[in-house]
């Protein structure tokens, strides 16, 4: 496939890093002189130097037969003309990235798709969702659902009293026989490696672990990991960015209890003219005193989304101090990412990495039906319709000749979520959910597809 | 002296002259009714007339070449000025044709007029000429358009007493915006105004009143002001409820936002039952109506009373209707009387004491502190526990779902602080004028709030004609500074208005 990523800022980067990797034919377009050659060096994509609203560039991309351009540069309104010309001067696909929300809700009534766009990303609305599903699964550190939560992805740490430490996957496997679940990612503590569990892989102190599950399966993996299901009521979010308010807003909704801090007097006023049900303080969020003030001690969650990814972490390090449960943090950098666990976040979230991870989806559109990166994880997951050209259709999973390095994670047969087992027979028309890793990404979609 | 002749004064004196030829044209339409009438007083009308449409055009031609700018400033000194010299005016009917004898009768009684506050010095209103009741009707009807064009436009702009929160013209958020200009803004709502006062005519005639009282009870009715064309005013009617239901309608609809009443032709009903005020001043009418009427029922013997009450409909609704008549009467600032008020109970009187200080509705043609205002004040009164709690907590008063600017809730403390102040120096003054203790009281109540009837020896059924002069001069500058939302009169007693810069 022929893709044109406009903008290598880090969306763009990371974008076309994941597409590299399943050797896409992958152009690079931005201005920048620097960060396209830092793209240059580390992937194996071209790189095109320009504005990407120019239309010689555009050609020179050969934007003809390209079969998807994605606008991702930090400017809204560039990555809508890029998409619009490209549309026009053949471009199959088009995904812009957005900061206005309002683009998404008002989609079909401006009509995006009739002058070219095909897909809307916002960052900020997609980090805004995964923060209140983070809420959610309060004890958990990652989660994404499939089919509206028939199975559930959930990503956890391993404390030392989960039941699981010490033992094996079988042996949990035989001690717990009414448990319905699949290890299919683990992390040891410190390091960065991800492994896909086998039957002999042994729970230890520390890992971080992702499971999928059923809907009852959630709450029996919550009993075994020694976490308790906390009831999140009152938040506190730091910062009225787009973020912020987006999920300020979302959370009133549903009425949670919550507290904006936002530094700028008229940005609080507004967010207060906003939000009716929420309690905005004016304020700097590192002011500790202005914290407790606010009785930070009573908070169950604290979501820091300033423009500062230090300021998050380090006012996420204080309200862990203060005894709050659940602290998410928004960082920029992805450095500091790669730290999310051994510094005591429970989340550390990134729009870009977010909205890369959801273009990615998109770009997957077609043959796979959703998929999601694992938090800061080298693994993706992957759900796969059955069809009778499908190489799995009408096998038993124990015949099927699987890679090491994937694993299945459930399946979706009439919108109900079931744990498959080694001698599950797959059928047409069922959803396949699987957990690999990126090199073996192209074997299992030649199972499927 | 700098600013002071930076003063657009040319402009001023036009548009006082303007002013004067509107009034002197109603003259002329009072002259007309006299015709009608042939009460024996039409010469003296059109000589009123003429007067005033001949100074009016001598204001005018002498200042033709006016530079057509108007700053804050300018716009201060027009609006108080304006009702000035329009009452100066209305007086000569009166004088010419020796209805009212003495200037400062006349004055109050033309202040009282254009100021919708309906307390006159008349004891013995059948006995007057039909033009010159006729007259005194038009005054107040002429001071209610005045009103109109005030709240919805110039206050607003002038940015006084927080009006530019509830106007039709209001940039920004809180304004309901009616139509871009303001010239078309105020024909609409005259329209409006026009139709309402027509509708209730027509509605009277049918009801039974003859067509000249009829005209004069709506010119009365819409512009809250109060003005009868019977010694008992609306108590005349005691035995035709029907009447008084009408009358009352009229009055809940002229203490009703105007631009309320044009959402409501335009079929918007939804923005009329989203808006605070008519939410609250529907509630107020309704809970104070039952307190009023259950106490009347079980406590008072109206048998008792200088006012017949013929109880055509049973004790029960009579009692009902006199509690929602007076309640309208006070809270609109109309002040018709269908009953005394005084002569209930001592918790009555205090009741609709308390009442003089309630007001209608922002953009209604009534007076007092307004609905929206108290409103804002108890808001943000029940904010500050919440801000105590949350010091560094941004806590805005929310009015119709939108938080209020700080600046403005201020200006609305500020306007109540000065009512409250100029009450007090108004009893004060009544006081050391020689009114006794209820009389004072009332009096500067009433006539800051426009209201009319009052307390004590200006009760329900008393009149203001046994006031010593100097009263009735004070009476006329309460009801001009309460009429004129206190800022735009009382800024221009302030030394930094005339200082430059």
């Amino acid at each position: 496939m022929k893709i044109i990523i406009a903008g290598a800022g880090e969306v763009g980067f990371h974008l076309a890093k994941l597409l590299s990797f399943e050797s896409q034919d992958i152009t690079l377009i931005d201005t920048n002189r620097e960060s396209l050659s830092y793209a240059d060096k580390h992937l194996d994509i071209r790189v095109v130097r320009g504005d990407a609203t120019s239309i010689s560039v555009l050609k020179d991309s050969q934007v003809d037969k390209t079969d998807l351009v994605i606008g991702v540069t930090s400017s809204e309104t560039t990555n809508i003309t890029v998409c619009v010309l490209s549309k026009q001067l053949g471009a199959k696909r088009t995904i812009a990235r957005i900061t206005n929300t309002e683009f998404i809700d008002n989609k079909e009534e401006v009509g995006f798709t009739k002058f070219g766009i095909d897909e809307l990303i916002s960052p900020e609305s997609l980090a805004a969702n995964e923060i209140e599903l983070l809420l959610n699964q309060s004890g958990f550190n990652d989660t994404f659902e499939f089919d509206e939560g028939a199975l559930t992805m959930i990503g956890l740490t391993l404390s030392r009293t989960a039941t699981f430490v010490g033992k094996s996957v079988k042996e949990i496997g035989t001690e717990f026989p009414a448990l319905k679940y699949v290890p299919i990612a683990i992390q040891r503590f410190g390091t960065q490696y991800t492994l896909i569990p086998r039957g002999d892989t042994l729970f230890k102190e520390g890992d971080q672990v992702y499971f999928t599950t059923t809907k009852t399966g959630v709450d029996h993996i919550y009993k075994l990991s020694g976490k308790v299901r906390e009831d999140i009521k009152n938040v506190m979010i730091l910062g009225g960015s787009n973020i912020g308010k987006k999920t300020a807003k979302d959370l009133c909704k549903r009425s949670f209890r919550v507290k904006l801090i936002e530094s700028d007097k008229d940005k609080a006023f507004e967010i207060a003219d906003d939000i009716p049900n929420c309690l905005v303080i004016h304020g700097d969020g590192r002011n500790v005193e202005l914290l407790q003030e606010e009785s930070i001690d009573d908070m169950d969650a604290f979501i820091s989304v300033t423009g500062n990814s230090e300021t998050n972490i380090m006012s996420c390090l204080v309200a862990k101090s203060k005894g709050v449960k659940k602290t998410i943090a928004l960082v920029e950098n992805m450095d500091y990412f790669q730290l999310s666990h051994s510094i005591g976040i429970d989340t550390l979230i990134n729009k870009k990495l977010l909205a890369a991870n959801n273009i990615f989806r998109h770009v997957r559109k077609g043959e796979i039906v959703a998929m999601t990166m694992l938090n800061n994880m080298n693994a993706e997951l992957l759900e796969f319709v059955v069809t009778y050209s499908s190489a799995v259709c009408d096998k038993i999973i124990k015949d099927i000749d699987f890679p090491r390095s994937a694993v299945i994670g459930g399946v979706i047969r009439n919108d109900e979520g079931i744990i498959a087992l080694g001698d599950f027979l797959i059928k047409n028309g069922d959803r396949v959910v699987v957990c690999c890793l990126p090199q073996a990404i192209k074997k299992v979609e030649k199972l499927f597809v | 002296m700098g600013s002071l002749s930076k003063l657009n004064f040319k402009i001023i004196f036009h548009l006082m002259g303007l002013l004067l030829l509107v009034n002197g044209g109603f003259m002329l339409l009072a002259a007309l009714v006299s015709y009608l009438y042939e009460d024996g007083v039409l010469a003296e009308i059109v000589l009123a007339g003429i007067v005033v449409i001949g100074v009016g055009g001598a204001f005018m031609l002498s200042t033709r070449n006016h530079q057509k700018e108007i700053q804050k400033r300018e716009g201060y000194v027009i609006v108080t000025f304006g009702w000035i010299f329009m009452s100066l005016a209305g007086t000569l009917p009166y004088i010419f044709s020796g209805a009212i004898p003495g200037f400062t009768n006349a004055f109050f009684e033309t202040m009282s007029g254009y100021t919708t506050t309906g307390a006159s010095i008349l004891g013995d209103v059948e006995s007057l000429p039909k033009g010159i009741l006729f007259w005194r009707s038009i005054t107040h009807w002429i001071g209610g358009m005045g009103i109109i064009v005030l709240a919805i436009a110039i206050l607003p702009l002038l940015g006084i007493g927080g009006m530019q929160l509830f106007a039709a013209e209001a940039p920004g958020p809180g304004g309901d915006k009616l139509h871009p200009r303001i010239t078309d803004t105020a024909k609409r709502l005259w329209l409006i105004y026009v139709g309402y006062t027509l509708a209730e005519t027509i509605l009277l005639k049918l009801a039974g009143m003859s067509f000249f009282d009829a005209i004069n009870h709506s010119l009365s009715t819409l512009s809250t002001g109060g003005f009868s064309t019977k010694n008992e005013s609306i108590a005349h009617w005691n035995g035709q409820p029907i009447i008084q239901y009408i009358i009352m309608t009229f009055m809940f609809l002229a203490g009703t936002n105007f631009v309320l009443s044009y959402f409501a032709f335009k079929t918007k009903f939804s923005r009329i039952f989203k808006d605070e005020e008519f939410k609250m001043y529907g509630i107020f009418i309704v809970v104070l109506t039952i307190v009023a009427g259950l106490i009347i029922y079980f406590e008072v013997d109206v048998i008792n009373s200088t006012i017949a009450h013929p109880m055509v409909w049973g004790e029960f609704e009579s009692a009902m209707r006199h509690g929602l008549f007076q309640v309208l009467a006070i809270v609109t600032t109309t002040g018709f009387v269908t009953a005394d008020f005084t002569a209930w109970t001592p918790f009555l009187t205090i009741f609709f004491f308390g009442l003089m200080f309630l007001g209608g509705s922002a953009g209604s043609t009534s007076g007092g502190i307004k609905i929206v205002r108290h409103l804002i004040m108890i808001k943000n009164g029940m904010m500050e526990f919440r801000r105590t709690l949350h010091p560094s907590g941004v806590l805005p008063v929310r009015y119709n779902k939108r938080a209020v600017q700080q600046p403005i809730v201020f200006n609305i403390l500020a306007f109540f602080i000065l009512y409250m102040l100029a009450y007090i120096i108004g009893v004060l003054v009544f006081s050391w004028l020689g009114l006794d203790f209820n009389t004072a009281l009332g009096g500067a109540a009433s006539a800051l709030g426009n209201v009319g009837p009052a307390l004590g020896d200006l009760g329900p059924t008393d009149n203001y004609g046994s006031l010593p002069d100097a009263a009735k001069w004070w009476s006329t500058f309460l009801m001009l500074i309460g009429r004129l939302e206190l800022f735009t009169v009382l800024i221009l007693f302030t030394p930094f208005f005339w200082r430059n810069r």
